[in-house]
């Protein structure tokens, strides 16, 4: 039995002429992205619905709990309130990232378990870090932030700062690729042992793969519910901290 | 229908996406967090204007209570005053009476003594005369002959008069 774990199916191919950027292709990774984008924008509409300052519903409790609990996130782990400005930023990216990863519950490919999603998000991270370091200590400080503590470090300096981005969004989709390729073996290796298991009873039998009802949903707990927000959660606090340390010059 | 390959960049979803993500930004921020953001402002000026309300009331009462005081003290005061004027008012009256009644009781006393003195002397005038008379009566008596009564009343005088000083 064959086991094939491709890439993201690609739907439309619209031919652009433009050299290096190449064909733009409508594929999975876009269309659930913007299912993901519809779904967030929707649930906050929907729990934004009718606000009152008194006699709050859940709804609008859940929705202020929200915003809070950005605001507390953004603000505990840079420590002061300089960078609100970040936190719908932030915000988003988790969203994102959180509701990306767990739609492949839904049988849907996780817009994040294609590296140009999260390289997207690593370069846009890479250029606020680096516009804050630019703010904190002017294009001279900048640079010269490289040749410290000796010049002899500078091409090892340049290699650590393009390793942030790499690293970020490496680490998020290798978790969530690996997932799907986990997934996909589980899936497979399980169907094989039914069908070895039922092949005793009847030939018939032996093509439905029942240990693949129930079984995956419990490694799905990990691969796809702990990995998913963990990762989340991992890319906005890097996001956050990097931002932060390099407003500090 | 293709597929792309497992670990690649796609440049256009790779741009894609970066505007995706602000998009996302934007669409937060202004379904979720401008809302939120309001109506905690909103409940944060109410809370506040609550409290600002609840120390103004605190003072006005506050103003009023020492006021109040204020005029309860004083009213004391005034209690007191008259109080004590009332009393000096009644002692110089009591003193008054006193001296008045101690007045009277003088002039009573005095013209007691000068009626006793006067009813004394006239008591003893008409004494004098009737025992001027019963002398002269008695002695009229005893000698039995007539005596011219100045003589004899000069006499009798002369001998009261004695007795007088004698007695």
């Amino acid at each position: 039995m064959n086991v094939e774990i491709s890439g993201a199916k690609i739907f439309a191919r619209i031919p652009t002429g433009i050299p290096v950027l190449g064909d733009f292709t409508i594929n999975e990774t876009l269309v659930v992205s913007w299912i993901v984008m519809a779904l967030i924008t929707f649930l906050c509409i929907f729990l934004t619905r009718n606000m009152q300052v008194e006699n709050i519903s859940k709804r609008q409790a859940i929705a202020e709990m929200l915003v809070e609990t950005a605001n507390n996130f953004v603000r505990n782990n840079t420590g002061t309130r300089k960078f609100d400005k970040l936190i719908p930023f932030v915000a988003a990216l988790f969203a994102t990232s959180v509701i990306s990863n767990l739609i492949s519950l839904t049988g849907l490919r996780s817009p994040t378990a294609d590296l140009s999603t999260e390289a997207a998000w690593a370069i846009v991270v890479f250029i606020m870090i680096t516009a804050a370091k630019i703010k904190a200590g002017g294009v001279l400080g900048y640079m010269k932030g490289f040749t410290e503590p000796i010049p002899v470090m500078t091409p090892f300096n340049i290699l650590s700062e393009l390793a942030t981005p790499v690293s970020m969004a490496c680490r998020h989709f290798g978790n969530i690729l690996s997932g799907i390729v986990i997934n996909g073996l589980i899936y497979a290796s399980l169907a094989v042992a039914s069908s070895a298991i039922l092949i005793h009873v009847n030939s018939t039998l032996a093509a439905i793969p029942i240990l693949d009802v129930g079984i995956p949903a419990i490694l799905s707990v990990y691969f796809d519910w702990f990995t998913g927000v963990m990762q989340a959660f991992i890319f906005s606090m890097l996001t956050i901290m990097y931002i932060a340390n390099a407003s500090e010059g | 229908m293709g597929t792309q390959d497992l670990v690649t960049i796609i440049p256009w979803t790779f741009i894609a996406q970066i505007l995706n993500l602000f998009i996302q930004m934007y669409l937060i921020k202004r379904f979720l967090f401008k809302p939120v953001n309001e109506i905690l402002a909103k409940r944060q000026a109410l809370t506040d204007k609550e409290i600002r309300d609840a120390r103004e009331a605190k003072e006005d009462a506050d103003k009023i209570k020492a006021e109040y005081e204020g005029h309860m003290s004083s009213a004391r005061a005034e209690a007191q005053q008259i109080i004590s004027d009332a009393k000096k008012n009644a002692e110089i009256e009591a003193d008054r009476m006193i001296k008045e009644a101690e007045t009277e009781a003088h002039g009573i006393k005095s013209r007691a003594e000068a009626d006793i003195e006067q009813e004394k002397k006239k008591a003893i005038n008409e004494a004098k005369d009737q025992i001027g008379g019963l002398a002269m009566d008695i002695a009229g008596k005893v000698v039995e002959k007539e005596i011219r009564e100045e003589d004899h009343r000069k006499l009798i005088d002369e001998f009261i008069n004695s007795v007088g000083e004698a007695s």
